[in-house]
């Protein structure tokens, strides 16, 4: 299938806007019926996995946003810290469950960035499925980390 | 030491529980019901699309003095969109019961059902549409004389010995007969051209999706 390869990148996109695994669950099933149904309009100017991104991006922060709508909550940035036993330990890596309980505190672009970064996608790639300047996500990307390891600090061996 | 942000990330994905997918319920289902509702939905404003074009037609051949061929392109339209009204009602009772796959193939019954109505059809009325022009045109009125009269005065005064029948050249009866004729034949697939053009797209999705569902059958 064409989704197949690509799991891994729509799993951690989608662990990265959830914090239940029911709304993970959703979030997937939903990346996966608009990259079907997208797949018409995909016109190879860029590559699978790009479009694959842009998708899984787009389907996130939509329904983020549908969620945000609903519950009237206030912005990313103006919530606290969000520890990892709060969110939920979706992996067995405590490390790594840190890591996203500290990603989720970021806000929704800067969350698309370092994922992107951390998925080894070049500057260019990532500017292109952000839809911004190759030349700024460097300098936020270096931003982004010492964000994460301020909220890391001390927590991580 | 301290792990860097990337090691911790590959190291994490490294475990084997990392990138579980979940399992996908009602994907299919949502599918396939997407799939259909689309179709419906092109199929009602096509309809609709074929009435408005009647209309229009009916109206500016008449302005033009072509109302022969307006007229019989309504009659044939409003005929086409009638039959396919008709057709409307019975996708309209196929309903998502129990499972993708039987609400597919039923729908895929229906369509197939409806295309080999509508091929047929189409070996009739493409022939009518084309000689409904011909007789139009051939009755339009160019500077007082109809334009088939005149046409028929010119060929006389270049071929005397033309032989005619009811006053019209034999030599364009037998064209006239002959692309009548090619049209019956090739009408169906003229159709299906036609069809391929606008619903392609979704055809291939629902054939997809029942190979999909018989494989996992298996």
């Amino acid at each position: 299938m064409f989704i197949l390869p690509y799991s891994g990148i729509i799993i951690k996109l989608c662990r990265a806007y959830t914090n239940s695994q029911e709304d993970f669950e959703d979030y997937y099933q939903e990346v996966c019926l608009q990259i079907w149904r997208s797949k018409q309009n995909f016109r190879e100017e860029s590559a699978w996995s790009t479009w694959v991104y842009r998708i899984s991006l787009n389907v996130c922060l939509t329904l983020l946003k549908k969620e945000k709508k609903n519950r009237n909550t206030l912005f990313v940035s103006d919530t606290p810290f969000v520890e990892a036993n709060e969110v939920n330990n979706a992996f067995s890596d405590e490390s790594l469950n840190l890591l996203y309980a500290a990603i989720k505190n970021l806000s929704e672009i800067d969350r698309a960035i370092i994922m992107l970064y951390l998925d080894e996608k070049a500057y260019k790639e990532i500017a292109e499925i952000i839809g911004t300047n190759p030349n700024n996500i460097g300098v936020r990307v270096k931003r982004i980390k010492t964000k994460l390891k301020t909220l890391l600090d001390g927590k991580i061996n | 030491m301290e792990k860097s942000i990337e090691t911790i990330w590959n190291e994490g994905f490294l475990k084997n529980d990392a990138l579980i997918a979940p399992k996908i319920n009602n994907l299919y289902t949502q599918k396939s019901k997407h799939v259909i509702d689309k179709f419906k939905r092109m199929f009602k404003i096509n309809l609709i699309a074929i009435v408005v074009f009647a209309f229009v037609i009916l109206i500016v051949t008449s302005y033009n003095g072509l109302t022969i061929i307006g007229f019989t392109w309504f009659i044939i339209l409003m005929g086409l969109a009638a039959v396919n009204k008709r057709l409307t009602s019975s996708m309209e009772q196929i309903a998502y019961h129990q499972n993708s796959y039987d609400y597919l193939v039923s729908f895929n019954q229906w369509l197939q059902k409806q295309m080999a109505i509508n091929r047929k059809m189409a070996c009739l009325y493409y022939p009518f549409f084309f000689l409904s022009m011909v007789i139009g045109f051939w009755f339009v009125d160019a500077e007082g004389v109809a334009l088939g009269e005149r046409l028929v005065g010119e060929i006389l005064y270049g071929f005397p010995n033309t032989i005619l029948v009811f006053g019209v050249p034999v030599i364009i009866i037998a064209m006239v007969l002959t692309i009548a004729a090619a049209l019956a034949l090739l009408g169906g697939k003229i159709y299906n051209l036609d069809v391929k053009l606008i619903y392609g797209n979704t055809f291939k999705k629902i054939e997809e999706l029942i190979a999909d569902l018989e494989e996992l059958k298996k």
